[in-house]
């Protein structure tokens, strides 16, 4: 007989099943899982990106796997805001998990346009703020690594995004990552989203150039985990625990080892992104994990967890 | 809701029955399917791909490498690699999959470990294969060195399921070692009258293009074709080409043709992380309208078989856009 053990999690005011999401961009608009895993399992889904016109993204390569790790250039490919709302919201009507969006742009004003567009819908809890994709000429990263800008812009999209929770998910390609999580928290971010990729670059030594048609892309997948909860356990120090945000930790997670490395280091909730793409089930498996770590450590519990590496 | 999805696609193991070393630079890796795996497999079209998790498969022992391998020692891998099929077979309650390759990469390298018995997990069937329009007589199967392995599972569909259809198949590569075949080519033509074994066993006729002439045509294998076409009379609209290889090889295809009216279909190759239509890799630029618009449609997902006529060729060497 299974003891119970309570794996919900408060996450912004929202009351999730269980600490697991599927990152932005590794889980489609949920449909197209729907052959290989049950997304009803999750917590929360993320979209892929959408902006306010459909975007074609990158020519080819667009992506490079490394040793431990895979650079990705999509440059934001996606349908367009009218479209998702036409063909993709309706099918996240009946989804369990908190369903976020994830809003870019190029300009404040298109993010605006999209947030304030969705801000009605019912289908969806909140909104993940990308201004940290490094594979895009304008917008995305140029918002993330300037307090000032992240500031700005989370004021502008908190007033659009109405009652829905704002989520800014932060760029680890800064100095400190304290400074930009600091800006988002007084500007008005409910939640924090912590790390997006790396930019990186790999060369081919025979053509003697860059693989990538973008040159550089963004690096994710195991390569990165120690970095991401390193970044995650100073943020959690430094600004959230005090400021009582919570922080969405991800970056090379693979199973539930990972995703508890992540909520001890301070994570309220976990997202599960490069390891969709290899195994489109193993979010629904780290669920169960996480289940079963807090039952060997007799934790009933997993909000006992968050942060108790200190 | 699991069973539907267990019949027609999922993450099955696979057992190695065998992997055997074909040519100078190919091999063959035999998979077996059970129960869920093998109803899915057995449904699998030419021109469909799986993918291979080989990352819990080992490298082979250093001193077994040649010069240009040893830098892939300790190379890790994550992502699973995409392959098509050369040959499926479903029997009684199992489904075997022949998978043809050739030693590239630090993934490539660890399947020429697999040994029977070995199990590997396998996502698949995946994708759109080539699909057989109603009042084709003849078919016309191109290959370009690797892009072998579906045309070959083409061939034997269209000899044992389309009686009607005279499947015919050009196989051209830059050298004779370079074909991805068993078996000496020029001995099994006197044989059996067809170059290659694989595609006779079939009953399915072949000719061989080599680009330096070390056997069959000398030229291109798209020049072979475009010479059996000027010298056979056949109906274009009875008339079908099937082609998988190089993406310049795939435009010369497609510009033959269209110049002759016939219907195309190419099977396209791309960088794929996932598969299934998540991750947005393997973009393929297709036309979109009559206005010159286009946009980008995914190999694993809409793909990796295209109509030749919505393809935007890109020429690596010269830059060109087809």
């Amino acid at each position: 007989m299974k003891s119970n053990v309570d794996i919900s999690v408060e996450f912004a005011g929202l009351r999730l099943a269980n600490p697991v999401f599927t990152a932005s961009g590794t889980c489609g608009y949920a449909d197209e899982l729907a052959e290989f895993t049950d997304v009803n399992d999750l917590g929360g889904f993320i979209t892929k990106s959408i902006t306010a016109k459909p975007r074609m993204g990158n020519p080819v390569p667009r992506i490079v796997e490394t040793d431990s790790g895979m650079l990705n250039a999509i440059g934001l490919a996606n349908i367009g805001l009218d479209k998702f709302i036409e063909e993709k919201l309706p099918l996240l009507q009946k989804t369990k998990p908190a369903v976020f969006v994830n809003v870019a742009g190029e300009t404040i004003e298109q993010y605006v346009t999209v947030t304030e567009k969705l801000s009605s819908e019912q289908a969806i809890a909140g909104f993940e703020l990308n201004i940290s994709c490094p594979n895009v000429k304008k917008g995305g990263i140029t918002f993330g690594i300037d307090p000032v800008q992240v500031k700005e812009i989370t004021s502008a999209v908190k007033a659009a995004a109405g009652q829905k929770v704002l989520m800014v998910k932060l760029s680890p390609n800064v100095t400190d990552i304290s400074v930009t999580a600091r800006a988002a928290v007084e500007a008005g971010a409910d939640a924090l989203s912590l790390v997006n990729t790396f930019t990186a670059m790999v060369i081919d030594i025979e053509k003697q150039r860059p693989v990538l048609a973008n040159r550089t892309g963004g690096l994710s997948g195991p390569a990165i985990k120690p970095i991401a909860v390193y970044m995650v356990n100073k943020v959690y120090n430094e600004v959230t625990k005090e400021a009582k945000v919570p922080i969405l930790g991800g970056g090379g997670i693979r199973n539930a080892s990972d995703a508890i490395e992540f909520i001890l280091a301070g994570a309220t909730a976990i997202a599960v992104g490069t390891w969709n793409f290899i195994n489109p089930d193993c979010a629904s498996k780290i669920v169960n994990g996480i289940e079963d770590y807090c039952r060997r450590k007799g934790a009933s519990s997993i909000k006992q967890l968050i942060g108790a590496a200190g | 809701m699991a069973e539907t999805r267990a019949t027609t696609k999922g993450d099955f193991t696979a057992v190695v029955t065998a992997n055997k070393h074909i040519s100078s630079c190919f091999y063959k890796l035999s998979l077996q399917f059970f129960q869920q795996g093998a109803q899915a497999f057995a449904q699998a079209r030419p021109g469909q791909f799986a993918q291979l998790d080989l990352s819990g498969t080992a490298l082979p022992p250093a001193e077994e490498l040649n010069e240009q391998q040893t830098d892939l020692i300790g190379r890790g891998i994550i992502l699973r690699r995409p392959y098509s099929f050369c040959e499926v077979t479903a029997k009684d309650d199992k489904t075997s999959v022949d998978i043809l390759y050739r030693v590239l990469g630090p993934a490539s390298l660890r399947m020429t470990t697999l040994k029977s018995a070995d199990k590997i997990t396998v996502l698949g069937p995946l994708g759109n294969g080539f699909s057989i329009p109603q009042g084709k007589k003849t078919a016309l199967l191109v290959i370009g060195g690797m892009g072998a392995p579906p045309i070959q599972h083409l061939a034997s569909v269209l000899s044992q399921e389309h009686a009607n259809i005279y499947p015919l198949v050009f196989a051209g590569a830059k050298t004779k070692t370079q074909l991805p075949f068993e078996g000496r080519l020029d001995e099994v033509s006197k044989e059996i009258g067809f170059p290659i074994h694989a595609l006779a066993k079939f009953g399915v006729e072949s000719q061989i293009a080599t680009d330096d002439g070390s056997i069959g045509f000398h030229g291109p294998v798209t020049q072979c074709l475009s010479q059996w076409l000027d010298e056979n009379e056949v109906m274009a609209e009875e008339t079908i080409i099937y082609a998988c290889g190089p993406e310049d090889m795939l435009a010369e295809v497609a510009r033959i043709a269209s110049e002759k009216k016939i219907d195309c279909q190419v099977s396209m190759e791309r960088r794929m992380a996932c598969g299934i239509g998540i991750c947005q890799s393997c973009a393929v630029e297709c036309r979109a309208g009559d206005g010159g618009q286009t946009e980008y449609k995914l190999c694993c997902k809409d793909g990796p078989v295209f109509d030749a006529r919505e393809v935007i060729f890109h020429i690596e060497k010269t830059g060109h856009r087809l």
